[in-house]
């Protein structure tokens, strides 16, 4: 059963409890604290057999350069294809980006001295298939959606962030799995 | 020249001259450019 209504003065359960709260939607996973002025972050053992998709949030770090974050899985560094849709809050046209066969994802995410962020949602990491990226873009004037395939028909369980230039600084990398079923 | 930090889950620590490589061979600068996006 996917989803319960409790009534009023009824008996929580254990088992209840377990299916309904512990094991809701969205599935915590594990957090990862980013350190002071890294260049890098690996987060291991974030994608396991229990999920087959992720959510993937950074937030509250800061970085040394406004500029985009990108993103590799596990130890692939080939086969990353791309296009992020982005303008301008000044304002202008409508441009893309696009990545064929690349070293990485360049578009998981960005920041600046102010704040960082990432916030993709990863396909398939764990299934050896490929992996979609789906995610929002945010530095200097750039405002964007990206949309990622890694052709590798790989099980990743571990992926890498790190900016275009300079360091990370703080904050919290978030990993949540969605529930199967 | 020092190299960058790299994280690994808790762990911080210098990076190995053939993780500074590959991190170079993505073009990461430490000082940056304009990263705006060229579009296609």
């Amino acid at each position: 059963m996917a989803t319960k209504t409790f009534v009023a003065s009824e008996v929580l359960t254990a088992s209840d409890t377990n299916t309904y709260l512990a094991n809701s939607g969205l599935v915590y996973v594990k957090s990862q604290t980013v350190g002071s002025a890294v260049s890098t972050v690996a987060v291991s053992n974030a994608f396991n057999a229990t999920f087959d998709n992720y959510l993937i949030t950074y937030t509250s770090g800061t970085q040394t350069v406004d500029t985009n974050i990108k993103m590799q899985l596990g130890s692939a560094t080939t086969n990353y294809y791309g296009v992020m849709i982005y303008s301008s809050f000044l304002g202008g046209s409508i441009n893309n980006a696009s990545q064929n066969n690349a070293a990485q994802w360049d578009f998981a995410g960005g920041g600046n001295s102010s704040l960082s962020t990432i916030h993709c949602e990863v396909l398939a990491p764990f299934l050896s298939i490929p992996t979609h990226l789906s995610s929002f873009i945010r530095y200097s004037t750039v405002y964007g959606r990206n949309v990622g395939y890694q052709g590798d028909s790989t099980s990743f369980t571990a992926f890498t962030v790190f900016p275009s230039a300079g360091t990370l600084t703080g904050g919290t990398i978030t990993v949540y799995g969605y529930r199967k079923g | 020249m020092t190299r960058p930090n790299i994280q690994i889950d808790d762990e911080v620590r210098e990076m190995t001259e053939e993780e500074y490589e590959a991190l170079l061979a993505t073009g990461w600068t430490l000082e940056g450019t304009d990263e705006t996006p060229t579009a296609d």
